[in-house]
C-alpha cells in the first residue's frame, strides 16, 4: 500500500462533491454499525416485547430494561474506551481483564483490611491502576518489547496477585451502602454508573479526536517512522496511553465491585476478550492510525443489545441458551466485520 | 553461543530450579508423581510445538483452546458410537485441520490479522460448543483409559508420543525444506515470496497444522481419564502462548525453535508441584508464571538494547 493511499485512509481528502461525500459517510464503519444497532433493536423490541395477562409489558421494549442495558455495558464500555488509544497506536493491552480483578481486589483489601475510607480506597485503587498501565508502558517503551506479549505476562501477573492477594478465597462484601449506590443506584433518570462511563467517553473522545495528543497517537499507529521524523515524542505518547487505560480499568473495578457488592480475585475474568471485541467492531483497525471512539461506543452498544435481546427472545429462552447465542453472534459479526472492512478498502489490507 | 541465549537461559533456569527442588524437596523426584506431571503435560506439549511453528511464521491463534475443546467432545462422542481409538485419533486430527483450515484461509487468503481472527473463533466455536452440548459431560466406556493397558504404561506410551512428535517437527524444521520455508514467511514474507516461497500457503498449512496438533492432543489428553467435559481446554492458548514465548520464540516471527519451547513449557510447568514440595500456598501459582514471562521477555529486551547500543 502506498504512502499516498494511506494517508487517505487517516484524513479522507476534501470531498469533490456532495455526492462522494455522502458515499464516504455511508462508508464508514460507524454509519453501517448504527444501521446494524438500529436494526437488531427494532427486531428485539418486535420479537422480544410482549403483554403478560395483567396486560402489563414485559420484555426487551420496558424502560427498564433499556436502563439494565446500559448498567450492564458500563464496565466492558469502560475496558473498550481505555483500549480504543492503545489500539490506535498498533498495541494491544491483553491485562485490563486481569487488572480488573487485581483492581477490585485492591479496593477491597485497603478498605476492609487497612480500614481506609471508601473515596481514600477509591482513589488509592485508581492509583493501583495506573502503577500496573506503567508496568505495562515501561516494558514496552522502555525495552522496546512487543505489546502482545508484555500484556500476556501481565495478564497472568496481575490475575495471580490478585489470586494472591485473596489468598484465592477471600470475598471481600458489606460494602457501606452509598458506594453500592455507584453501582445499583440511579442519579438524574439514569443508572448511577452511566455518569461516570458517559464522562470518561467524553474525555477519551476529546483526547482522541480533539487534541494534538491524540493525533500524535494516531501517527503513531499509523507509522512509527513517520512520528519519530516527525519530531513526536513517541515513547511518551505510548506510555502515556497504557498508564491512563490502568486508571480507567481501575474506574471500571470500583464500578463493578459497587454493582456486585463483593471484591474477588475472579472479577472480570474474560472482558479483555468483549472489550477488544467492541473496539474492532466499532471500525479501529488492530495495525493502528485508523479508528474512532465513537466506533468503539457504537461496538460496545450492538454487542451490549445483542446480548440483553437475545436474552428477551422466546425462542432462545425456551432452550435456555442466552450466553451461547450472544457469544456466537458477536464472534460472528466480529468475522462479518472484518470482511466487510477488507471489502470496504477495496484491496486486501497487509 | 549469543544467538541461541534465550533457549539456554531458559534451560539453565530450568536446571536451577530443579537442582534447588532437589536440595530443598528431595520429595519432588518421585517417579510416579513426575511421570503423572509428564502425562499431564504432554498434550499441551504437542499443542505448543504447533503453536511454535505458527508465531515463527509470524501469526498468532488463540482458538486454539476452543479447537481443543471442540476436537476433544467430538472424539468422546465418536468413542462412545463404538469407533475404535486408532480411527478417531485422525478423525479428531481431521475436525481440528477443519478448523485450523477455517482461520488459515481467513488468514492467508483474506488476509486478516491472525488475531482478531481467531479471537472470532475462539468466540464462536466455544459458544457453538456449549449451544449443542448444554455442558454436558461425556462418559467413556471401559477399556478406553490409558488404552486399556495398566496406568503407568498408558502414561509411558502418551509421554513418548509427545517427544516423538517434538523431535519429528524439531527436525523438519531444522532441516527441511518446508520447515526452512516457514522461518522465511516469517522473518520476511515478501522476500520468501521472491525467493519462491509460496507465503500465504505456508501460512495456511500452519493453521491447518496446529489445528491437526490439537486434535491429536485431544485424543491424547482423553485416555487419561473416564469423562470428558466441554470445557477441557479452556485456557490452554494462554498457556502454550506463554510456553512458547519464555523458550524463546520471537512473537514478530522468524527466529526460536522447538527445544526452547520445550524448555519453556516444562519450567512452567513444574511451577505448581515446585510450590507444593517447597510448601509455598499455591494461589502464588499464577502470578509467578506471569512473573516468569515478564522475566523472559525483559531478559530478551535488555540483551537486545545493549546489543544495539554496543553497536552504536
Amino acid at each position: 500500500m502506498s504512502a499516498e493511499a494511506k494517508l487517505e485512509g487517516a484524513a479522507p481528502a476534501a470531498p469533490r462533491s456532495g455526492r462522494s461525500r455522502a458515499l464516504q459517510l455511508l462508508r464508514r464503519p460507524e454509519t453501517l454499525l448504527l444501521a446494524v444497532l438500529v436494526g437488531e433493536w427494532l427486531l428485539f423490541y418486535h420479537f422480544g416485547t410482549s403483554t403478560n395477562r395483567r396486560g402489563v409489558v414485559v420484555g426487551f421494549g420496558t424502560m427498564a430494561r433499556q436502563a439494565d442495558i446500559l448498567r450492564h455495558s458500563c464496565e466492558i464500555g469502560l475496558l473498550a474506551l481505555a483500549l480504543t488509544p492503545i489500539i490506535l497506536t498498533a498495541g494491544i493491552d491483553l491485562s485490563v481483564g486481569s487488572l480488573l480483578g487485581l483492581c477490585a481486589v485492591a479496593f477491597g483489601k485497603l478498605w476492609h483490611d487497612a480500614g481506609l475510607s471508601v473515596p481514600v480506597a477509591a482513589a488509592l485503587t485508581l492509583v493501583v491502576g495506573g502503577l500496573a498501565g506503567g508496568l505495562n508502558a515501561g516494558l514496552i517503551t522502555r525495552l522496546k518489547l512487543p505489546p502482545l506479549i508484555v500484556t500476556l505476562g501481565t495478564y497472568s501477573l496481575f490475575r495471580g496477585l490478585a489470586e494472591a492477594l485473596t489468598h484465592g478465597a477471600v470475598t471481600y462484601t458489606d460494602f457501606p451502602a452509598n458506594f453500592l449506590e455507584l453501582g445499583q443506584g440511579r442519579w438524574l433518570g439514569l443508572s448511577a454508573q452511566a455518569w461516570p462511563f458517559l464522562a470518561v467517553a467524553a474525555g477519551v473522545w476529546l483526547l482522541v479526536h480533539r487534541t494534538t495528543h491524540g493525533r500524535a497517537i494516531r501517527t503513531i499507529g499509523f507509522s512509527p517512522e513517520g512520528a519519530r521524523y516527525a519530531g513526536l515524542p513517541a515513547d511518551r505518547r505510548v506510555a502515556q496511553v497504557y498508564i491512563l487505560a490502568g486508571v480507567i480499568v481501575g474506574i471500571a473495578a470500583l464500578i463493578y465491585t459497587a454493582r456486585l457488592g463483593q471484591a474477588k480475585a475472579d472479577a472480570g475474568m474474560g472482558y479483555e476478550l468483549f472489550a477488544i471485541t467492541a473496539v474492532v467492531l466499532g471500525g479501529t483497525s488492530i495495525f493502528g492510525g485508523r479508528g474512532s471512539v465513537t466506533g468503539t461506543l457504537l461496538g460496545v452498544a450492538v454487542i451490549a443489545v445483542m446480548k440483553n435481546g437475545l436474552a428477551s427472545l422466546p425462542v432462545v429462552i425456551r432452550m435456555n441458551a442466552t450466553e451461547e447465542m450472544a457469544g456466537l453472534a458477536t464472534g460472528a459479526l466480529l468475522l462479518l466485520a472484518l470482511m466487510g472492512s477488507n471489502i470496504a478498502a477495496g484491496k486486501p489490507r497487509k | 553461543m549469543k544467538r541461541y541465549f534465550q533457549e539456554i537461559s531458559v534451560t539453565v533456569t530450568l536446571g536451577l530450579v530443579l537442582v534447588a527442588l532437589a536440595i530443598f524437596a528431595p520429595g519432588f523426584y518421585q517417579p510416579q508423581p513426575l511421570l503423572s506431571l509428564a502425562t499431564r503435560e504432554a498434550p499441551a506439549l504437542i499443542v505448543a510445538c504447533g503453536m511454535a511453528l505458527v508465531i515463527i511464521g509470524r501469526q498468532i491463534d488463540i482458538s486454539v483452546g476452543s479447537q481443543f475443546s471442540v476436537c476433544s467432545v467430538s472424539a468422546a462422542l465418536l468413542v462412545t458410537h463404538g469407533w475404535p481409538l486408532w480411527a478417531v485419533v485422525p478423525a479428531a486430527a481431521a475436525i481440528g485441520a477443519l478448523q485450523g483450515a477455517f482461520n488459515g484461509a481467513m488468514v492467508a487468503w483474506l488476509r486478516m490479522p491472525s488475531i482478531v481472527v481467531t479471537l472470532a473463533t475462539m468466540v464462536t466455536l466455544r459458544q457453538g460448543l456449549n449451544l449443542v452440548r448444554q455442558g454436558e459431560f461425556v462418559n467413556l466406556p471401559d477399556g478406553v483409559q490409558w488404552f486399556g493397558l495398566s496406568q503407568a504404561a498408558g502414561q509411558g506410551v502418551l509421554v513418548l508420543i509427545a517427544l516423538a512428535v517434538l523431535v519429528l517437527i524439531a527436525l523438519a524444521m531444522r532441516h527441511l525444506a518446508i520447515g526452512r520455508s516457514v522461518y522465511a514467511v516469517g522473518s520476511d514474507a515478501e522476500a520468501a515470496r521472491l525467493a519462491g516461497i509460496p507465503p500465504q500457503r505456508v501460512t495456511f498449512m500452519l493453521f491447518v497444522l496446529l489445528g491437526a496438533l490439537a486434535g491429536l492432543a485431544a485424543t491424547m489428553n482423553l485416555v487419561q481419564s473416564p469423562q470428558v467435559q466441554p470445557a477441557v481446554g479452556t485456557g490452554l492458548e494462554m498457556k502454550v502462548i506463554a510456553a512458547v514465548v519464555v523458550g524463546g520464540v520471537a512473537i514478530s516471527g522468524g527466529r526460536g525453535n522447538l527445544w526452547g519451547a520445550f524448555m519453556g513449557l516444562l519450567l512452567l510447568a513444574c511451577v505448581s508441584p515446585a510450590l507444593i514440595h517447597l510448601h509455598i500456598e499455591a494461589y502464588w501459582e499464577k502470578a509467578i508464571q506471569g512473573a516468569i514471562i515478564l522475566l523472559a521477555v525483559v531478559a530478551e529486551g535488555l540483551r537486545r538494547t545493549r546489543e544495539k547500543g554496543g553497536h552504536g
